[in-house]
């Protein structure tokens, strides 16, 4: 028998009453799963904590800046038989829409690694991790992990929350 | 049709049209079809004969196709205009227009791209136009425009399409929990098994943002670079610092149009109106209306300064394109760019669904001569009488100009059918959120 409850939610409130009965009783190990983003369920959640994707997205547009400007320097470093218009061997004004484009190029694909990297995608095991295709509709779901011998107590606390329908789950961590 | 009310609603509507091949759209695609056969027949054509099959006539060897090339990158700036500035920018009107925008401008540069291959007319040797070491002597020229323009282009593609594919991500998900069997299967496959979590919604938020952040440069800069493909040139009519804005301003207000000109019909057609309507296609209207207004200022101040720098080629350049051989080139232009979207400063104009359309498609054909116009009067009057030409197309290129609408058409077709082209998830963000109490329980 799975050791998780889910709690199916209408509504956006009761879904974030939810949200703070659980922390308040000590449960930390659960998932919600909503159609939409709403900020107010990062809020509850993570108290304001920023995602770590910026830090990919800061590397990368490093890493493609210096890369660009590097590749379009040694270029003309290692050929530098051709000067056109007279210009330095190393010409910044020449070279900075190389490196403004690897930039950005490597910031948006390191952005997009970050991205799949926390949201542990890809994750295609159906059965498993899709529990409900509700959830891609019209409502929220708050499915905590590891209830053990508490079911009943969280079953009850998810119901006086609102919860229009609570059961066990099939679901890993999210 | 029955108005949206629910999150369900929204499912409902914009699920609806997938899947579901009806006549029109069938006959759309098979017309289109055919006209992409006869483009590919005529690419066919000249890869057989060489680039004697195409019009040029020496000094002119930069055409239609390069015209093309240029037209079709422009029309690629609306859709992240629409989808990352406006974004950042919280217009909400974006919200039910920038999918399909986006797709717009993922298939438009897709097209742009076909130009540079075939312009080279040896399409097996484009491979020249990538930087890579020089074992076979060939320089690579971080210093040349054309170099620059290869990293705008293929840079906005990548991060564009990017963009483009993690927003659809959470609606190809819905895709997948509202369908069975084999569509279930490919559709997790697509949207990478994405389950909507708190964690997966937390970093996509931050991730989504910061794409708009980085495309919104993006679209300010690669129409400056392709500009410079030109003003970095000796060319009378090319060299001016005017460039990139004057580009940049054409950009917006074509790829407006084509949004225009490409939603009307799908609004109609899907029974989107609830999503995509006047009020939509009035913002872009006015869009339109400023950057058209910066392009006509534009055109005045390069003949301008022609006038005023007393620099008789440059000058000369542009006496000849208002009456020489391309005099009817640049009336085409003035008509179809400057005089046509006057009309929508009247609002009841600009709501009218059928001048936006006729407006829009009038921009389109405007803008391609404009392009048409700076490329090829300018090669055709350069400096020494001597060599003063006029420039025609043949058939070969007009069918591989046609032929590029139809592969561009093709990608928006199979689009409309195969994903949603309203984003579900942002739709819903505009929503009023269900609330059973209107307030939250304190933590």
């Amino acid at each position: 028998m799975s050791d998780n409850v889910k709690g199916v939610f209408a509504h956006l409130d009761s879904l974030l009453t939810g949200i703070a009965r659980v922390r308040k009783a000590g449960y930390n190990d659960f998932t919600v799963t909503s159609p939409l983003p709403r900020h107010e369920i990062e809020e509850a959640i993570y108290d304001g904590m920023p995602s770590p994707v910026r830090w990919w997205t800061m590397t990368g547009g490093l890493i493609g800046g210096s890369g660009g400007f590097t590749l379009a320097s040694l270029s003309s470093a290692v050929w530098p038989m051709a000067l056109p218009g007279g210009k330095p061997v190393v010409s910044v004004p020449a070279f900075f829409v190389v490196t403004f484009e690897c930039t950005v190029l490597l910031a948006g694909l390191f952005t997009l690694l970050g991205l799949l990297f926390h949201c542990r995608l890809p994750s295609l095991n159906l059965d498993i991790e899709v529990q409900d295709p509700r959830f891609s509709l019209d409502r929220f779901g708050l499915i905590v992990h590891g209830a053990g011998a508490k079911r009943a107590e969280i079953a009850k606390l998810l119901h006086d929350a609102g919860a229009e329908e609570v059961a066990n789950a099939e679901a890993s961590h999210g | 049709m029955q108005a949206a009310q629910t999150y369900a609603d929204v499912n409902r509507d914009v699920l609806r049209p997938l899947f579901k091949p009806t006549p029109l759209w069938a006959g759309a695609l098979a017309l289109d079809l055919v006209v992409l056969a006869f483009g590919a027949y005529c690419w066919a054509h000249q890869l057989e004969w060489g680039l004697g099959v195409a019009g040029y006539t020496p000094p002119v060897f930069w055409g239609v196709y390069i015209t093309t090339f240029v037209f079709w990158v422009g029309i690629g700036h609306a859709g992240t205009l629409i989808s990352a500035i406006l974004f950042l920018f919280r217009a909400r009107w974006r919200t039910g227009i920038y999918r399909a925008s986006e797709a717009m401008t993922i298939f438009a540069v897709i097209t742009a791209a076909l130009f540079p291959i075939i312009h080279v007319g040896r399409a097996w040797y484009v491979f020249f136009l990538f930087p890579y070491p020089n074992q076979r002597e060939l320089w690579p020229n971080f210093k040349s425009p054309l170099v620059w323009d290869v990293f705008a282009i293929n840079t906005y593609l990548i991060t564009s399409t990017v963009f483009f594919i993690i927003g659809l991500i959470p609606d190809i998900a819905a895709v997948r929990d509202g369908s069975t069997g084999l569509i279930r299967k490919v559709y997790n496959l697509l949207c990478l098994g994405w389950r909507g979590t708190d964690n997966q919604w937390r970093h996509y938020m931050a991730a989504y943002g910061f794409f708009a952040a980085l495309c919104t440069p993006l679209v300010l800069s690669v129409h400056s670079v392709v500009s410079w493909d030109f003003a970095m040139a000796q060319t009378a009519g090319w060299h001016s610092t005017l460039f990139p804005p004057y580009f940049v301003a054409g950009a917006i207000f074509s790829g407006c149009a084509m949004v225009i000109t490409l939603l009307v019909p799908l609004s109609k057609i899907f029974e989107w109106e609830e999503y995509i309507n006047v009020w939509h296609f009035e913002h872009l209207a006015k869009l339109c209306l400023l950057t058209g207004s910066v392009l006509t200022y534009s055109y005045g101040i390069e003949h301008f300064i022609a006038w005023y720098s007393d620099n008789p080629y440059e000058w000369g350049i542009f006496v000849d394109r208002a009456t020489g051989n391309y005099s009817w080139v640049f009336a085409t232009m003035v008509f179809c760019n400057c005089l046509a979207p006057l009309i929508w400063w009247s609002k009841k104009m600009r709501t009218n669904l059928y001048v936006l359309f006729g407006v829009s498609l009038l921009i389109n054909v405007g803008m391609w001569f404009e392009r048409y116009n700076i490329i090829a009067s300018s090669l055709a009057h350069q400096f020494d009488p001597g060599a003063w030409v006029y420039y025609q197309p043949t058939w070969v290129e007009m069918g591989i100009l046609a032929g590029s609408f139809a592969w561009f058409g093709m990608w928006f077709l199979l689009f409309v059918k195969l994903m949603p082209a309203v984003a579900i998830a942002e739709i819903k963000e505009a929503m009023r959120p269900p609330l059973k109490h209107d307030h939250v329980e304190a933590a």
